[in-house]
């Protein structure tokens, strides 16, 4: 008798299969690296209350005023003038402000914009800062001590005054010139921590396969050692969201940034700051929903930091 | 240790030069620039070539930029456009305004964020760290400016507590003891609002160092040869703990000269924040680029002494 025989095994088909119907406790359900990170994500309840909650945001943000009939935000509702700076009622959940507008269209409308250029400046900062820090990190010397000395040299100057010389004198008020000012300030932070993770990725012995099978510069970079740098990067934009909302209602509460006709929830701030001793929901509810949307976003981002973080162990 | 600083100092000079230079072209750059502010829009031609010969616009830019920084090393910074009060009165008006809000505001943070941070550390899971955690998370996410208003409207507006703005009553002089109690009033919402922003963050920090110092091997050790619980905490671990935090205190020191703005213009703190914004409104430039520069210098400088700090404090750092 051979060897197979003797233990039994009949053919290497049926091997594997009573090996698991006896000890299945042992063997676990092989799963991609994305769902593994997914449920990991999915366990920490207070990330999922912070996603949730973004998720109604938007919904009430982008799909409130098709699906309600609050969309129109700059529309005088009022007949006379006993009318404005009124309280909840059925028709307008929120009130109306001092020249009789819904409050919550207009809380809508300012989401959207608000939304939107906090995601597009992340995007675009992301993009910049992400290639920045690719090229410094991966070829090194003297490329990455000038990229790296022209950011000391932007991250010198303290960010709010910068950002308003910058924004009293070249924005216009659209969201278009919002964004790409505040993109120019969030690629530094994404750049430095690129660079780092390229710089010791850059060591690794696929990198030196990939060069051996004729890899090219680029090819390494965007095919083989971005995808293992991309934890930090996903943790960063998503905490990027965050900061860009607060900086774009900084602006525009001061008046340097959207300016009117174009409306946000920081020029709601200030709008409804001088009318508070008569109805406090002007001040409060463009200040509450910046304040969550911060919260959820940072939860989220502190959800993904301990998904992806390769040294959690399971719980 | 010396070479380090030496360089260090290169670094930080090559560093002031290369920003210097990008400050003046960005204030020659920006729309409604120098020429357009001092004109008179009726002049004729050849008074304005004669303004522009008496201000030396008409010189080549690097000549111009020579002539600046030459100035600006020795203190002149030029005349406002608004007030034409020299430029450097102006700062020195403000400064002590900031400092003395920022000072205070940085010392409530920091004994606040240990405090928190070495109870948090200390009951690790328990309802309190699980509270003082959650309010440093709203802490973190709520942006200065609304913590101001918040706090001007329900201290100020619906209470009648506090004082909403300035920094002391205009037109009355009282006693000194009373005009203490009235700058007192004045000053403490701005300082709590700015503190907040501070300890959200230092806090978690402070709970993490913590946590850390904690687990090492050297904690067990005097332990184990009967160092007391709280001496233990304090002499021990606290005082490695604290290293990187003082690191993090002293770099955002070194924000003073512009770090409080948002926090001056919600409650018209008469620093020199203000004068930014007021600056900023009325396209004032040379105070804009005096200020600029200025808030540059502190900056570096006060990285170089944070980095400096933490190799006297921490004697396991060496530099090459």
């Amino acid at each position: 008798m051979d060897i197979s025989e003797r233990l039994n095994v009949t053919s290497t088909q049926e091997e594997i299969e009573p090996f698991l119907e006896v000890t299945p406790a042992l063997v676990q359900k092989r799963r991609s690296q994305g769902r593994i990170i997914f449920d990991r994500f999915i366990r920490n309840r207070v990330a999922i209350v912070g996603a949730v909650f973004l998720i109604l945001l938007f919904l009430f943000c982008f799909a409130g005023p098709i699906v309600t009939t609050h969309n129109q935000p700059d529309q005088i509702n009022v007949t006379d003038v006993s009318q404005t700076l009124a309280g909840p009622s059925w028709q307008f959940p929120l009130g109306t402000d001092d020249t009789g507008r819904d409050t919550m269209a207009r809380a809508m409308a300012g989401g959207q914009v608000s939304l939107l250029i906090a995601l597009t400046s992340m995007l675009v900062a992301i993009i910049l800062g992400v290639s920045i820090g690719a090229f410094a990190g991966f070829y090194g010397g003297i490329v990455d001590t000038l990229l790296m000395r022209f950011t000391d040299v932007i991250l010198s100057v303290p960010l709010y005054l910068l950002l308003f010389v910058l924004s009293a004198s070249f924005t216009d008020g659209t969201p278009r010139s919002v964004i790409l000012l505040i993109s120019f300030f969030g690629w530094q932070y994404a750049a430095r921590l690129v660079r780092g993770e390229f710089l010791s990725l850059r060591e690794r012995e696929y990198v030196l396969a990939a060069r051996t099978i004729g890899a090219r510069g680029f090819r390494t970079m965007f095919r083989h050692i971005l995808p293992n740098a991309a934890g930090p990067i996903i943790v960063n934009a998503t905490l990027l969201i965050g900061v860009n909302i607060i900086l774009e209602s900084v602006m525009s509460y001061f008046g340097f940034g959207i300016k009117p006709p174009n409306s946000s929830w920081g020029t709601m701030v200030s709008d409804g700051q001088s009318t508070f001793d008569v109805d406090a929901l002007l001040l409060m509810v463009p200040a509450l929903l910046i304040f969550f949307t911060v919260l959820s976003v940072n939860l989220v981002g502190d959800g993904l930091r301990d998904a992806l973080d390769p040294y959690m162990t399971e719980r | 240790m010396g070479r380090y600083i030496i360089r260090r100092l290169l670094q930080a000079l090559l560093l002031l030069a290369l920003l210097s230079v990008g400050m003046f072209l960005l204030i020659h750059a920006l729309p409604g620039g120098p020429e357009q502010v001092i004109f008179n829009p009726r002049l004729s031609a050849a008074g304005r070539a004669a303004i522009r010969a008496r201000f030396g616009l008409d010189q080549p830019l690097y000549v111009q930029y020579i002539r600046w920084l030459g100035n600006a090393l020795t203190g002149n910074f030029g005349f406002s456009f608004v007030t034409n009060q020299p430029v450097s009165d102006l700062l020195v008006e403000r400064f002590p305004a900031t400092l003395q809000l920022f000072s205070l505001a940085l010392v409530l943070a920091l004994i606040l964020a240990i405090t928190i941070g070495v109870i948090s550390a200390v009951r690790q899971g328990s309802l309190t760290d699980y509270t003082l955690t959650t309010l440093s998370y709203f802490g973190i996410a709520m942006p200065v400016f609304l913590l101001g208003l918040f706090a001007q409207d329900i201290f100020g507006v619906w209470l009648h507590w506090l004082p909403v703005s300035g920094s002391a009553t205009l037109g009355y002089s009282f006693d000194p003891f009373n005009t203490f109690l009235d700058r007192l009033e004045h000053i403490i919402l701005p300082m709590l609002v700015l503190a907040v922003g501070f300890v959200a963050g230092w806090s978690r920090y402070m709970r993490a160092s913590m946590i850390e110092v904690t687990k090492q091997d050297y904690m067990r050790t005097a332990r184990a040869k009967g160092v007391a619980p709280v001496p233990l905490l304090i002499r021990h671990a606290l005082r490695n703990a604290v290293i990187p935090l003082i690191t993090v205190v002293a770099l955002e020191f070194g924000q003073v000269a512009g770090g409080a703005t948002i926090t001056e213009g919600v409650f018209a703190w008469p620093g020199m924040g203000l004068l930014f914004l007021d600056s900023l409104t009325n396209r004032d430039f040379p105070v804009l680029l005096a200020m600029l520069m200025i808030t540059a210098v502190f900056v570096i400088a006060f990285n170089l002494i944070a980095d400096l700090l933490y190799a006297v404090m921490d004697p396991r750092i060496r530099y090459s």
